[in-house]
């Protein structure tokens, strides 16, 4: 069980460090959540590792081969936040586009919009869809890669309670197939869904381990990722 | 791992070619290009016949008045000229849309991930620009359709030239248009940038006809000056690979600045490499000759005779002319002699002799002004005209040959009267109407495929 392994990764925009030397790894079937305050390079330390940005400095390895930058979207998905891609466009045939240049198949598509309850907005154009179905069709277009790594940014962002533990329901079905890196900004959130958390500040590593070990590191009373983001960022 | 069918890249191009041209159709810049296109075009074609149709009043009187009067000129010169302002102002509009509306939505961050090399990518979505295009020569080929159909003539060959030099040109506003999307951040900065380097082609063209030798030989590589030869009805080497390598060239670039992962070091070096080799291409394909004439009345071509002893002519013939370039002397010699000499004499060399900078007027007090002299083997001959028909004796001459013309029937021109107010209901009323209900019609037409319905 080796899978990602991200070792010195790090990003300078002009003089600024943006992200520092920072290593973690993921294994298969594991959801592991990337916490820390505004810009802390939660975003950055995204495109870096799927080579959408330069990385100035760091290795990534898959299985124990270290991948570069232009082969790693064979590997690894990766769901930008805030976006809406194609918003003239009816939803089927955003979904349809992902299903056909993937391969997946009409009955995943199927199965995945009906996870998603997305059968009431197939036919609405992007841009008419609420926040809520909007970041639900995004997700629906993660589902429908077929890359083994998925990483998503903010994933909950615009749920309200009921649809994110449905989502968190989903993506933890998800990962017995792939391997998940969310970026959360809602530390319940982030307690409640991942395995692992790397926590950043200002482009640093803060800690990297379950709840736990963070806790054990950041001296804190109880097993509470608010006190230790609180401990450990202070 | 989740079972699937690996798509070949062929497939996934033609589903992302689908995808683009089903934008191009959702949004309506190319609708609104459509609709303003048909009155443009239109106005462009009623004022053509109406003026057509006046000279040949008097031309169907007259043979030697009948054969000045070309269709190639007088009317799909002027209706391709209305759509070429369609191309320069409206089009990179559209051709802007399919990338920068990609890149200010966030599309691209996922584009970019798909298993699809950026310049596949790229070169998909321009492919489907300038399918959205040719669709849009529907406009100006109705109003040849109705010229056929009244019994107006045109000459195939040189209408599909004229037709592949305007496709060529909107292969370079393109390109242009997706360089301009690439480099900037927004869809507007975008069209600003893109218009700056169209209209920029026009200020330059005004410039080099009075300005600098540099000047001058820059302004012949403008997309605008390249397409007056296929007006002409002259299919030019050098103006076609001009044209299609700043087309292509300028989407090569587009995909260099989009590629994913790179600095900004990197990527302004490769910018400057692949600008460099650009610049370098232009130069090289502005000195390639070769040109074919197809057009009906054969206007840059001598009478086969003349042309093949011209080609002899092999000892380097040296023209000088004293005359300024504004002079409308200079100008007729360039056009009925020089560029027909141009094509045909190995090693060609002209010389403009020092008239001073005060141009025809200021330089009238100089005997020698209006001379062109001709230097071929060791001889000199000098003449003041701009005919071919006394020239072409002195070259002869030089050349110590005689020419029998060749028995070639003279083109007789087409005369034509023809009621354009058909084609006026058409492009005033029917064909906007159309457009406006093709455009609903594809905007309201969402079915669900079949396999989602039962969702």
């Amino acid at each position: 069980m080796i899978g990602l392994e991200v070792v010195g990764l790090g990003r300078c925009h002009g003089d600024t460090r943006v992200l520092a030397d920072v290593d973690f790894d993921l294994r298969p079937g594991e959801i592991v959540g990337i916490i820390g305050p505004n810009g802390a390079g939660k975003t950055t330390l995204m495109e870096c590792l799927v080579g959408l940005q330069p990385a100035r400095t760091g290795v990534v390895r898959l299985d124990g081969i270290p991948i570069d930058p232009g082969a790693r979207s064979a590997a690894m998905f990766y769901l930008p936040d805030g976006i809406m891609p194609w918003s003239d466009q009816p939803v089927w045939r955003v979904t349809g586009l992902f299903r056909d240049m993937h391969g997946s198949g009409r009955d995943r598509e199927v199965t995945v919009l009906r996870r998603l309850e997305l059968a009431p907005v197939l036919s609405k154009r992007v841009g008419e869809l609420s926040k809520g179905y909007r970041r639900r069709l995004l997700l629906a277009l993660a589902l429908l890669t077929p890359q083994p790594i998925l990483i998503l940014d903010e994933p909950f962002d615009g749920f309200d309670l009921r649809q994110t533990l449905h989502v968190m329901e989903l993506l933890r079905e998800v990962a017995a197939e792939r391997a998940l890196l969310l970026s959360i900004h809602q530390l319940k959130d982030a307690e409640r869904i991942c395995d692992r958390l790397l926590l950043l500040d200002a482009g640093r590593r803060l800690g990297f381990g379950t709840l736990a070990d963070l806790a054990t590191h950041a001296g804190a009373t109880k097993l509470d990722l608010e006190e230790v983001f609180l401990g450990l960022t202070a | 791992m989740v079972s699937r069918l690996e798509p070949t890249t062929g497939a996934r191009i033609a589903h992302l070619f689908g995808h683009e041209l089903r934008r191009l159709a959702s949004g309506w810049a190319w609708w609104g290009m459509l609709l303003v296109l048909a009155p443009l075009v239109g106005f462009g074609y009623v004022e053509a016949v109406r003026l057509y149709g006046e000279a040949s009043v008097t031309a169907l009187q007259s043979t030697e008045l009948a054969r000045g009067l070309t269709p190639l000129d007088g009317i799909a010169v002027p209706t391709f000229g209305a759509f070429y302002l369609a191309t320069t102002l409206l089009f990179p509009f559209v051709a802007i849309r399919a990338l920068g509306q990609d890149k200010e939505s966030g599309a691209l961050k996922l584009i970019l991930q798909w298993p699809l090399p950026t310049a596949l990518t790229v070169a998909t979505k321009v492919l489907a620009v300038l399918v959205a295009w040719t669709i849009g020569l529907v406009v100006p080929l109705s109003a040849l359709g109705h010229w056929l159909v009244s019994g107006g003539h045109l000459g195939f060959a040189e209408t599909a030239n004229l037709i592949l030099g305007h496709g060529l040109y909107a292969l370079t506003v393109c390109g242009i248009a997706f360089f301009a999307a690439a480099l900037t951040e927004t869809a507007a900065s975008a069209a600003i940038v893109t218009l700056a380097i169209t209209l920029g082609f026009w200020v330059l063209d005004f410039a080099s006809g009075s300005g600098p030798e540099w000047l001058r030989l820059a302004g012949e590589l403008s997309p605008t000056q390249a397409l007056k030869q296929f007006e002409r009805g002259l299919v030019s080497i050098p103006h076609v690979l001009g044209l299609a390598m700043l087309g292509v060239g300028s989407t090569a670039l587009a995909s260099l600045v989009l590629s994913p992962g790179l600095t900004v070091a990197k990527k302004v070096v490769r910018l400057g490499v692949g600008s460099g080799a650009l610049a370098l291409g232009l130069v090289l394909a502005s000195v390639v000759s070769g040109s074919v004439d197809l057009s009906d009345d054969r206007r840059n071509s001598f009478d086969p005779a003349d042309e093949a002893v011209l080609r002899q002519m092999s000892k380097g013939l040296e023209i000088t002319l004293f005359l300024s370039r504004d002079d409308s002397r200079a100008r007729e010699f360039q056009t009925n002699v020089l560029a027909k000499l141009r094509r045909l004499v190995p090693g060609l060399k002209v010389v403009w002799g020092d008239v001073g900078n005060t141009g025809p007027f200021g330089a009238a007090h100089d005997d020698r002004y209006g001379i062109v002299t001709y230097d071929y083997g060791g001889r000199r001959v000098e003449s003041r005209s701009n005919s071919a028909r006394e020239i072409l004796p002195i070259l002869h001459e030089l050349a110590s040959v005689t020419v029998v013309a060749s028995d070639l029937p003279p083109y007789r021109g087409y005369p034509a009267v023809i009621d354009p107010t058909p084609a006026g209901l058409w492009f005033y009323g029917g064909l906007p109407v159309l457009v406006l209900l093709l455009g609903w019609r594809w905007s309201h037409g969402r079915r669900l495929p079949a396999h989602l319905r039962d969702l």
